[in-house]
């Protein structure tokens, strides 16, 4: 196990996800998850569920009339 | 300033619009979903498309090249977003659960006798959950959370991104982000288990009868 404990690891785990955090910590959390079952799983759990969000929530491609009529707005 | 003012507004060449139309068409399917999910309609996301881009090509002459550009259309988008269709709406009162962690959903499907009777929570519960309900779960945040979990979880900025394109420091980007992602999670909970996933599924026995 490296040094870094559960704790410190799960309540970073948003942060590491976001790509928000410094290399020598990233790769500290990344060998964790990997090796720990418990932060493992919920760690997984949280990266999937974000996934799922982002999925759900995104708008198909602008229709191409509008984009039409936008950027007809730009000739008169 | 001033980019409002259009008798101050520059002579456009034919060449910029091309630069301007080169630049921004890469953006619009983003700056679209963006404006479905602030405004939660149709016609009103269009409306601030709409508005969102005259803004831009108006204070086209203040991009500056090498800039990030993503960043700048929508902090104009914001903007035009909160000039305009934010009054309209009622700020529902924040109320911050302290005992809401950032693994609630997680620590919920597991205490669930319902989901662990299904062999696997997390995976029933994620292979479950409609886009209605996400989408649902997202409107419902307040909307200074709310702002900041679109642009940061759909959109994909980073903190720092954010802080630029709302005007607001880092540590408050966080701190809505960490506060808007909780209530997401208790408000899919909601969901998840109004939805009685779980239930639905055939028994033996028994043909879809509730409990």
């Amino acid at each position: 196990m490296t040094e870094i404990d559960c704790e410190q690891v799960l309540e970073r785990v948003w942060s590491y996800l976001d790509g928000e955090i410094a290399e020598e910590a990233y790769l500290e959390i990344q060998a964790h998850v990997a090796e720990c079952e418990g932060c493992g799983s919920k760690y997984d759990f949280q990266r999937r569920l974000f996934e799922l969000v982002e999925r759900k929530c995104k708008e198909g491609p602008i229709p191409s009339e509008l984009k039409e009529r936008l950027f007809h707005l730009l000739e008169s | 300033m001033g980019a409002g003012a259009l008798a101050q507004q520059r002579e456009h060449t034919a060449e910029d619009r091309e630069r301007f139309e080169a630049m921004v068409s890469e953006h619009l399917d983003g700056l679209f979903g963006a404006s479905f999910r602030l405004t939660r309609n149709r016609t009103r996301a269009e409306d601030l498309l709409q508005e969102t881009f005259l803004r831009a090509w108006r204070s086209f002459h203040t991009f500056r090249p090498g800039t990030n550009v993503r960043a700048w259309l929508y902090r104009i988008l914001m903007n035009a977003y909160i000039d305009g269709y934010r009054k309209s709406e009622r700020e529902p009162e924040v109320v911050d659960q302290e005992d809401v962690d950032e693994f609630y959903l997680y620590s919920k499907v597991h205490e669930s006798e319902d989901y662990r009777r299904a062999g696997n929570p997390e995976e029933v519960l994620l292979n479950n959950l409609m886009d209605a309900d996400v989408k649902g779960a997202l409107q419902s945040l307040p909307e200074t959370f709310r702002n900041v979990v679109i642009l940061a979880d759909i959109e994909g900025f980073s903190y720092k991104e954010i802080a630029e394109i709302l005007g607001i420091p880092i540590g408050t980007v966080m701190s809505r982000l960490h506060r808007g992602r909780r209530q997401l999670q208790v408000k899919l909970w909601e969901y998840a288990r109004r939805a009685h996933y779980v239930g639905a599924e055939p028994r033996p026995g028994g043909t879809g009868s509730t409990p």
